[in-house]
């Protein structure tokens, strides 16, 4: 978690150093990126109680097909796409009454979501936006277990969201860098247990992203 | 700017970082290796019984607790057995001898043998002795036994438990709680225990309830500057009665700059701010919030500040206090709040009534004096100029009051023409009586003066006297339908300011009539906006802070609310 927000911090403080330049695209557009992506604590509920799962910060990337309004479209400077993600959430620690003991096992996350992002563009060299998503991911719990015993596995499908904030640069006339920040939820996905039953689990997610946007 | 808003931003976003709460579930993804029974004696007597304790080990990672999740058995059930499904892992000795004793669990068990010996009870020992406990409290007690072979044994499960007096004292005999007491009424009960004949006791001593917590109430209100706010502390006491306890607790102000209270819990707001106000009895506190809203004060008006009154008449005299807060002015009446003076006493007196109602009264003629008005460091005054001429004419206004309906009221104004050429309201000083009081009454007390109240259909004569001279005014009271009531008065207000509503009456014959005096007002949030004084004052509110709140009119079998605004 302090690795990602040092790497989050870095990236929001680089565009305070960004000057000024001129050029935009319309049209569509393909991207790609790659970042850190970091799973709160969870709380974990099942009919004997609340538990929590806490992750390690691991990797994620995703890629993007969108269309881009420029400046005069009558529905503002924006994006539209669609994007496709993967997350990596490593478990670090289970914690019941008894105590907290190391976890194993990973959550993996994949999501497709459509995206409106809304950009405050000038003749500036970058613009801030700022957007969101929604649409559905596919959570699944891959060898969760606590001190070397099982503990739940198995996948679901539930809606989730996105909330974004970040930066375009513009490099070129037809390539762009995106540095942003996501934070990405879903709906309590069901997790079944390894001794019977399920357990529910809040999902929330920090993501920063560094990423490529190609127009054409 | 821009960049910089931006960047706090995302820095914000990163401020949840999960669910730090306190599990409430077990690890039972962990499998249980081993189990263990733990025992205060592996010894008892005979009918005597005690607890196991199995203790299960979850891989070496943790161990808890698990009596009430194994299955307990004796391989000499006649010997030892658990006789008591309610409580897992009590063992009861039955006869001499010995027995295993088995906690099985996951297929995992443990052992202990358990010896049932043959000694017989010497002695018991109660305790806690002598105990004095307020009506409503508990207490557990326990009851050691000393036997034949000098072993000593926790009873507290085995012996019967009694009370002499069950209306002062309950002793429960039930498996979950024996020896668990609970006070029921002022005065002393022994409470004894009896294993095989032999008994113990002690005195439980019940006492008058004992003071639990102090609540106090309005919980965190909000009053203006130079208002008071009365508080009342509710006390709960053990036997789960809860008295007014406002004249018995010690008031304090943490901010006696702000608000200061007196022992009766009358708070009086000096100055804007908050404040926590608290009451404490026999080492029990409550505390509540006071913030104080509407501005400080920065300069006070009276009104009239000039008068001429006549020898031993009164008139009434107002104080306005202007408010500040932040940039924002308001002002209000202060008379009930501040102290009144006169330079000479022999001239003129100040007397105060109830709220917001004063009287100047001339005491001598052809004198002049000042009055003042003063709280804290701001003050203001008045000029008098006492006289005594000789009275000309009386002239009452209006000179009839021919729409009155019964249930109604409406004022008479009296003046006073002297031979010098002024003139005098002197409403307040002549004494008015009515021709037919079942018809109509008037006031004649203080404000009261001149007001006219129809009472049923008829007429009246009203007549006022003074100086000598009496003049009359005829009242006449009709039978009107009500049939609408309105409130105006507007529906913004600045926190501090005080405004006047009116409630106005429209009947069956098409009459209209101003109400106010006769409308109860209410207002459903005191926090928003207050009644600025009921009696002297009636239909004006004061705006206390900001919100929203209703003020409602109800005159006849109508009843009307306008929602108010307060900035």
């Amino acid at each position: 978690m302090k690795q990602t927000r040092e790497i989050i911090i870095m990236l929001s403080l680089m565009f305070l150093l960004c000057g000024t330049a001129a050029a935009e695209h319309t049209g569509p557009y393909i991207g790609a990126s790659i970042g850190a992506n970091a799973l709160v604590k969870a709380k974990c509920t099942d009919d004997q109680g609340d538990f929590r799962l806490a992750f390690d910060p691991d990797m994620q990337w995703s890629a993007q097909l969108g269309w881009d309004y420029g400046q005069g479209n009558p529905i503002g400077v924006g994006r539209i796409e669609l994007e496709y993600s993967f997350r990596n959430s490593p478990l670090d620690k289970v914690s019941f009454v008894e105590g907290g003991y190391a976890g194993a096992g990973k959550i993996t996350t994949e999501s497709l979501l459509i995206n409106c992002i809304g950009i405050a563009r000038d003749a500036g060299i970058w613009a801030p936006y700022l957007g969101g998503g929604a649409g559905a991911a596919r959570i699944k719990a891959s060898g969760l277990s606590s001190a070397g015993n099982p503990l739940g596995s198995g996948s679901t499908v539930v809606f989730a969201y996105q909330g974004e904030a970040g930066v375009d640069v513009r490099l070129t006339d037809w390539l762009s860098l995106d540095v942003g920040y996501r934070l990405f939820g879903a709906l309590r996905p069901h997790i079944d247990e390894a001794n019977g039953g399920s357990f529910e689990m809040e999902y929330l997610s920090h993501s920063a992203v560094v990423g490529l946007r190609a127009g054409f | 700017m821009i960049k910089l808003i931006w960047s706090i931003g995302i820095l914000l976003l990163l401020s949840g970082c999960g669910w730090d709460g306190a599990p409430t579930r077990i690890n039972d993804f962990v499998p249980l290796t081993s189990i263990k029974i733990e025992a205060v004696s592996g010894a008892i007597a005979a009918h005597t019984s005690t607890k196991l304790t199995a203790i299960g080990d979850y891989s070496g990672l943790f161990s808890r607790d698990i009596s009430d999740r194994v299955v307990w058995a004796s391989n000499s059930p006649a010997t030892a057995d658990f006789v008591t499904p309610l409580l897992p892992g009590r063992v009861t000795g039955l006869v001499p001898g010995s027995a295993v004793l088995t906690a099985t669990a996951e297929g995992l068990s443990a052992s202990f043998e358990l010896s049932v010996s043959s000694s017989t009870i010497t002695s018991l020992t109660i305790t806690p002795v002598d105990q004095s406990l307020a009506v409503g409290l508990t207490s557990q007690f326990a009851v050691a036994g000393v036997f034949s072979d000098a072993t000593v044994q926790d009873l507290t499960f085995d012996v019967t438990w009694d009370s002499s007096a069950t209306s002062v004292a309950s002793v429960s005999n039930a498996a979950a709680s024996k020896g668990f007491a609970q006070t029921l009424a002022i005065g002393t009960s022994t409470i004894s225990a009896t294993f095989d004949d032999v008994t113990a006791a002690t005195s439980l001593t019940v006492t008058e309830p004992k003071l639990q917590t102090i609540t106090l109430s309005p919980q965190a209100p909000s009053i203006l500057t130079l208002t008071t706010g009365s508080f009342t502390a509710a006390g709960r006491y053990s036997d789960g009665v809860t008295r007014d306890i406002t004249s018995q607790v010690t008031w304090k102000s943490s901010k006696t700059d702000i608000a200061t209270i007196s022992a009766d819990g009358t708070a009086t707001a000096l100055t804007q701010g908050s404040a926590t106000i608290s009451a404490t009895l026999d080492g029990i506190s409550g505390t509540t919030n006071l913030t104080v809203t509407g501005g400080n004060l920065t300069a006070i008006t009276l009104s009239p500040y000039s008068f001429t009154l006549v020898k031993d008449s009164v008139s009434r005299i107002t104080a306005t206090g202007s408010f500040l807060n932040g940039s924002i002015l308001s002002s209000r009446d202060i008379t009930e709040m501040v102290t009144w003076s006169t330079a000479n006493s022999a001239v003129a007196a100040v007397t105060p009534s109830d709220g917001n109602l004063a009287w100047l009264k001339a005491l001598a003629a052809t004198t002049s004096t000042t009055i003042t008005a003063t709280y804290g460091s701001k003050s203001a005054t008045a000029a008098l100029s006492a006289t005594a001429p000789q009275l000309a004419t009386l002239t009452l206004y209006p000179t009839a009051l021919e729409q009155l309906t019964a249930g109604t009221s409406s004022r008479f104004r009296l003046t006073a023409t002297f031979i010098n050429g002024i003139t005098q309201d002197v409403t307040a000083n002549a004494d008015w009586s009515s021709s037919a009081v079942s018809t109509a009454t008037v006031g004649n007390v203080e404000r009261g003066k001149g007001r006219v109240s129809g009472l049923a259909v008829g007429s009246a004569t009203i007549s006022a006297e003074y100086g000598g001279k009496t003049v009359t005014a005829a009242v006449t009271v009709k039978q009107r339908t009500l049939q609408n009531l309105v409130i105006s008065g507007g529906t913004s207000i600045v926190a501090g300011n005080q405004v006047a509503f009116t409630a106005t009456a429209t009947y069956s014959d098409g009459t209209s009539m101003d109400v106010t005096e006769e409308t109860v007002w209410s207002i459903d949030d005191s926090n928003v906006i207050m009644l600025a004084d009921s009696q002297n004052q009636p239909g004006q509110v004061v705006a206390v802070d900001g919100g929203s709140a209703e003020v409602t009119a109800s005159f006849g079998n109508k009843t009307e609310t306008t929602k108010i605004t307060v900035h």
